[in-house]
């Protein structure tokens, strides 16, 4: 193990969490992130038993999810094992893939809600895409902010916001602002 | 006071508001103008031209006449129309448009010199002399020009946005609009529905009225409540829709908190874009007035407005409610007013009606076959003349209703340049079947005004919409209503000797479009230009129709032949605050912070924005008091031991596949596919035409796995275009790309005794010159098991590492190294000791790589390889870019107190500074401390054959003119043996 | 305006980027007598028809496909969209 102390996107030594109503915004700084990609018209592996999703959408099983990026490419995450070398973790499991670590390329914020039905406030203020884009198992990208972003809707009442981690700082404070918005008035 | 019995006004909360400083009393449900009617006030403003007084025109957007300056200090907004400004408590207005009181506006006396003022009169009087046109006429014209006056402030209010993806917007909420809401949502669309007003209803909220044996507002409440219990359906008052776009995308501001007293700590308001599947325009219609002498009088107005005030407001317009109303109309929607005015106990003198056979619908006068033809009163309307048959009498009145008849509201279905058709029994232009594709229009928008045509229209559109979006509806009875009598004749004007407005806002009378008519600005779009009719905030709501009208019967043409006109957007003005939405100031664009921002901050890092990367620029440390001490030790360090920066702004992309080897070979100009793994090679980038975009390195990490560098600045464009050539050129080629910059904090190590201070960090990797030499790259542990990638590259031309580890740790690794370093003064360096390093060494960034650039330029020539092809080599080769002869070199100043200043041109020794004696310019300047003076380097003519050459440096802009000698553009090392070493 | 993408369905045009004319799908071979000339064409010559008109588009707010779009210029109507690499791999 390392001796360095490593910092979050946000730039502190813990995660940072924050209630807004019925809303809570958290960073997830403890998830791990991988790209897989295939040749064209290769088969899809099934690392972790999970089935690599189509266009648009996500899959999970256990604490790992997949989602879908572009033609032949998805993204792999796993919560808490942001702090291991995930990459090498699962091109043991499809040792053909082409991955590429991603873990802190990236950081994730996750939105949930008291009740079902308040993340669609949330999400037409980010994304312009119909909200039937984005129910339980889609994920999308798109741009928000002049921002690119990832949106995987986990649940009814939980979406992930997936930005590069640089702007985590931006992102916050995007989100931040529609949530403050949001959650005064319930 | 004016107030009468009823509306729907709350009347249990009193409001408290000021208008010019004096302080009046209105109710909840008010907006600013029945307010002010209520309280007897009729003159809020002066005209934009004549400045002539004027009164309340409108109870609708379209409002031309009353435009106030709402709130104050940094909340000031001119042209708002009081007849949208909902009344709060301590609402603050004034009106504008005039130099000292409004009741004694001193520029009234342009009124004097209307004949001077005419149409066109900008274009005929500011012609000559042409030495005037800077120096007077453009200041006096500006000094004119507008209408109120800008807080000249920052906005304090906040802004949202949002988007919406309905099956169904339907846009407007009266009738039409509530039926095809209703239709559709109980058939189970998803609807949003949208209205400008306060309230849904739309002229429901004016007329009195049944439907289904119910007084209609009872019918609205009941459909209101229907509406927002289904989950489906978005209600959306206060909120204009105000553009359409193509495919289905409208524009439209809610006003969120412009209402609310203190705005209640919210947005002021929201800009939605609304994707729409299907649109039904149910946006009503907007009356239109009848042009006579002396008609833009305070208490004159129009009569739909009248009937709105005394239903809806519960005021009358005059200023004393005891003062006589009469209408002048030349339709039977005229007379409505009347009786209710009539209903609601006002004293109506009676109908003037322009038609011959006219007659009473209830207990009050017609004139009928009679004109108004003229107004008195000094401030507000004290009595009209009435002309019957040539014989004129003067009649006491304190207020004038005016319609000539309704315009349907097309303007949402013209914004494609869809034109509406004239019908002749409705007297009006209707929307024609150019509406914006999955556009539908129902209502009085298409000229089905009446409460029971709308109804029906409401639900017959709907199902249209609901056919389109394949969605069965649901069978309902069409709710009954009486059919409102609507019998019109054209009448357009009063023909007169004296003034008769046709467009108040821009006082464009019936005389203007005579003259435009005689100097033959006919048709419509001249006729605009030429009188400014239907230009500024109302657009020419209730004044186009009627003066196309005008000028058809001056050239003797029927109206269709004259014109039409239409419409862009907006519907009504928007604000730049909404449309900008969201965050302003240090929000105002993302920002990305590096791995090492926290260490940068807690050194008191001076930063520099580069594209949206905030990168510390310096690190002033105690006693330097000017960023060159700082910079210039940052340089020396990294001369002569060490320094530390953070380089991870470099764009990375991970390629992999079978043919990773074989697409770079393809995209990069030089010869990559014989790199080897664990090595690095310097790559240039062409565009298809030859010249160079990029530059950077590619490692390869591994068989069939690179990492390919870009310059931070282009880091999205060569991705792009490295995907354009995978999926576009080769895409038989089995390789993925990966943008990965921002997975990795890269540090650049760099000086001679980089070496010495890495190996503090290393786990167990030997990293001597024979080990790991120049160009080497390999994945590794540092700090007791983190995983990372060294990289032997150098940028500074010394001795140079680059070390790459997960960037969580990267602010970590900086302190570490740091710490480790003391005993070599390892120093952290910014982007101007990058840059100053970078020009001592002669290496290419931006400031070179300028799109113009050719490989031979910046002398890399020989690396395009003629003996492949790839992206450029064959354009590289034509005859312009074979010939071109600018060479990179360096200058130094001759007297080296001298600067050498970026952009400074190449002019030969003796020869004049113009452009015909251009030798090159200057691209890159610092001081450099290894040389001890100002040094440059820049494009020279046949440079590469110049060495010791004095030219000069010529910076004519400022006076500059520097003599400097041609050196090699490596001013370090130029062997290359310290960086090998 | 909205884009239909083959994978994705309806996207605002607000996520693509434009690079115009679907002709640059077409590089020229560069082994052929006449590469320079034909480069000099597919480089600098563009059709800008007023009408129906293939041309390409970046989903760099997505998934970053190419796509060929054939829009009306005129209309805006978009009566066809594939992938470009599809396109690209018919074409060999």
């Amino acid at each position: 193990m390392t001796d360095l102390t490593p910092i979050t996107a946000l730039g502190a030594s813990a995660p940072r969490s924050q209630d807004f109503g019925a809303y809570t915004l958290r960073e997830n700084s403890a998830l791990a992130l991988v790209s897989l990609a295939i040749a064209r018209c290769a088969t899809p592996p099934t690392p972790f038993g999970l089935t690599l999703p189509s266009a648009g959408c996500c899959t999970t099983h256990a604490d790992y999810t997949a989602f879908w990026t572009s033609p032949d490419q998805w993204m792999i995450t796993a919560e808490n094992l942001g702090e291991t070398d995930f990459a090498a973790t699962v091109q043991n499991e499809v040792p053909d893939a082409r991955l590429t670590e991603q873990t802190d390329g990236w950081v994730a914020f996750d939105i949930t809600a008291e009740t079902d039905g308040q993340i669609g406030a949330v999400l037409s203020r980010v994304a312009n895409l119909p909200l039937i884009d984005l129910t339980p198992g889609k994920a999308v990208r798109t741009g928000f902010d002049h921002m690119s972003i990832f949106l995987v809707r986990r649940s009814e009442r939980h979406v992930t916001v997936i930005v590069m981690r640089t702007l985590a700082v931006t992102l916050w404070h995007a989100l931040e602002t529609i949530l403050q918005r949001l959650g005064d008035t319930k | 006071m004016t107030r009468i019995q009823g509306g729907l006004i709350n009347r249990d909360k009193k409001l408290n508001f000021t208008f010019n400083g004096t302080s009046y009393q209105g109710f909840e449900g008010d907006t600013l103008a029945s307010a002010l009617l209520a309280n007897g006030v009729q003159l809020v403003g002066r005209s934009f031209k004549y400045h002539r007084p004027r009164g309340i025109y409108t109870a609708g957007s379209e409002e031309p006449n009353a435009l106030v300056e709402l709130g104050t200090g940094a909340r000031l907004e001119p042209n708002t129309r009081a007849t949208v400004v909902e009344l709060f408590e301590g609402l603050s207005a004034k009106s504008q448009n005039h130099m000292g009181s409004l009741e004694r506006d001193l520029l009234a006396v342009n009124d004097l010199m209307s004949p001077f003022l005419a149409a066109g009169f900008y274009y005929k009087t500011f012609m000559w002399p042409r030495v005037f046109w800077e120096k007077v006429y453009e200041p006096i014209i500006r000094k004119a020009a507008g209408l109120g006056s800008l807080s000249m402030l920052p906005d304090p209010d906040s802004y949202d946005r949002g988007f919406l993806h309905p099956d169904l917007l339907v846009i407007g909420g009266g009738a039409a609009g509530l039926m095809a809401a209703l239709t559709a949502a109980r058939a189970g669309a998803e609807v949003v529905i949208a209205d400008e007003d306060s309230r849904l209803g739309g002229r429901l909220l004016s007329e009195g009225g049944m439907i289904d044996d119910a007084p209609a507002l009872d019918w609205v409440a009941c459909v209101l409540d229907e509406l927002s219990s289904m989950t489906n359906v978005k209600l959306m008052a206060r909120t204009t829709v105000f553009g359409a776009y193509d495919h289905g995308i409208f524009g439209a501001v809610e006003r969120v908190s412009e209402h609310l007293a203190d705005g209640g700590g919210k947005v002021r308001q929201t800009y939605w874009r609304i994707t729409a599947k299907q649109t039904i325009l149910a946006s009503g219609a907007t009356e239109r007035h009848i042009p006579f002498a002396d008609n833009d009088r305070p208490g004159i107005m129009m009569a739909g407005a009248m009937r709105s005030y005394a239903n809806r407001w519960a005021v009358t317009p005059q200023r004393d409610n005891k003062a006589p109303v009469a209408i002048f109309t030349n339709n039977d929607d005229g007379h409505r007013t009347a009786m209710t005015l009539v209903e609601k106990g006002v004293p109506v003198l009676g109908v003037v009606d322009a038609r011959a056979n006219a007659s009473s619908f209830g207990e009050y006068e017609t004139f009928a076959n009679a004109t108004v033809t003229g107004s008195h009163g000094r401030k507000g309307l004290s009595s009209i003349e009435v002309t019957r048959k040539g014989s004129a009498q003067w009649l006491e009145c304190g207020a004038l209703g005016v319609s000539g008849g309704w315009n349907p509201n097309v303007h949402l279905a013209s914004h494609h340049r869809g034109r509406p058709v004239w019908n002749e029994d409705k007297l009006t232009f209707v929307p024609d079947n150019n509406a914006p594709k999955g556009m539908l229009i129902a209502g009085a928008a298409r000229g089905n005004g009446s409460t029971r045509e709308a109804l029906a229209d409401g639900v017959l559109i709907a199902k249209q919409a609901l056919m389109a979006l394949g969605i069965t509806p649901v069978s309902a009875a069409v709710p009954v209503a009486g059919e409102e009598a609507s019998a019109i004749e054209a009448f357009w004007h009063v023909p007169a000797k004296k003034r008769a407005w046709v467009d108040f806002q821009n006082d464009v009378t019936v005389k203007d479009i005579k003259l435009a008519h005689q100097e033959n600005m006919r048709p419509v779009e001249h006729l605009k230009r030429w009188t400014t009719l239907g230009m500024a905030t109302d657009q020419g709501k209730t004044s186009n129709v009627t003066a196309l009208a005008v000028m058809a019967e001056l050239s003797s043409q029927t109206i269709p032949e004259t014109g039409t006109t239409i419409f862009r957007p907006p519907y009504t003005p928007v604000s730049m605050g909404v449309l900008g939405g969201g965050d302003t100031g240090a929000n105002f664009r993302p920002h990305r912070l590096t791995p090492t921002d926290t260490f940068a901050k807690s050194q008191g890092a001076v930063f520099t924005e580069v594209g949206q990367w905030m990168r510390a620029q310096y690190f002033p440390q105690e006693g330097e008091t000017h960023w060159r001490q700082s910079v210039d030790r940052e340089a020396l360090a990294v001369r002569s031991s060490v320094g530390i920066c953070d380089v991870t702004t470099l764009g990375k992309i991970d390629v992999q596949g079978k043919d990773a080897g074989e697409f770079l070979h393809r995209v990069y100009a030089n010869m990559m596919g014989t790199l080897k793994e664990g090595m690095v090679r310097y790559g240039l980038m062409l565009r298809e035409d030859g010249k160079l975009y990029d530059d950077g390195t590619c490692a390869r990490l591994g068989e069939n796995h690179y990492v390919v560098t870009t310059t931070t600045a282009n880091a999205g464009i060569v991705f792009q275009r490295m995907e354009f050539a995978r999926q576009c050129l080769w895409p038989d080629l089995d390789v993925t790309l990966i943008s990965t910059t921002d997975a990795w904090a890269q540090f650049a190590i760099a000086g001679p005794n980089s070496r010495k201070l890495l190996e503090r960090v290393m786990d167990d990797m030997d990293i001597s010159n024979e080990a790991f030499p120049f160009m080497a790259c390999r994945a590794t542990t540092v700090c007791g098991g983190l995983r990372a990638r060294l990289f032997r590259i150098s940028f500074s031309g010394e001795l140079a590492f680059e070390l790459a580890v997960p960037a969580r740790y990267g602010n970590a690794l900086m302190e570490r190294l740091l710490n480790l370093g003391k005993d070599l003064n390892a120093t952290p360096y910014g982007t101007e000791a990058l840059g100053v390093l970078r020009i001592e060494k002669g290496h290419s960034t931006g400031n070179e790589l300028t799109g113009q650039t050719t490989a031979a330029m910046i002398g890399l020539g020989k690396m395009v390889s003629a003996k492949k092809d790839s992206i450029g080599s064959i354009m590289s080769r034509r005859e312009g870019l074979a010939n071109e002869t600018l060479r990179l070199v360096g200058f130094e100043p001759i007297d080296s107190n001298q600067p050498v200043v970026t952009g400074s041109h190449l002019i030969n020794l003796g020869d004049p500074v113009d452009l015909e004696h251009d030798q090159g310019w200057i691209t890159s300047a610092a001081y450099s401390p290894h040389v001890g003076s100002s040094i440059g380097l820049g494009y020279l003519q046949n440079g590469d054959q110049r060495m010791g050459e004095e030219i000069v440096a010529a910076n004519p802009l400022e006076g500059q003119s520097v003599r400097v000698r041609v050196v090699s553009a490596h001013f370090v090392d130029p062997k290359g043996e310290r960086l090998r070493d | 305006m909205l884009i239909p993408h083959p994978l994705l369905g309806l996207r605002d045009a607000q996520e693509f980027t434009y690079l115009g004319d679907a002709n640059l799908l077409n590089r020229p071979d560069p082994t052929a007598p006449d590469a320079e000339a034909a480069f000099c064409d597919y480089v600098f010559l563009r059709d800008n028809p007023a009408g129906k008109h293939r041309e390409l588009w970046f989903h760099e707010q997505g998934d970053r496909s190419w796509l060929v779009v054939t829009r009306d210029t005129l209309t805006h109507e978009i009566s066809d969209v594939e992938l470009a690499t599809d396109v690209a791999r018919r074409g060999k």
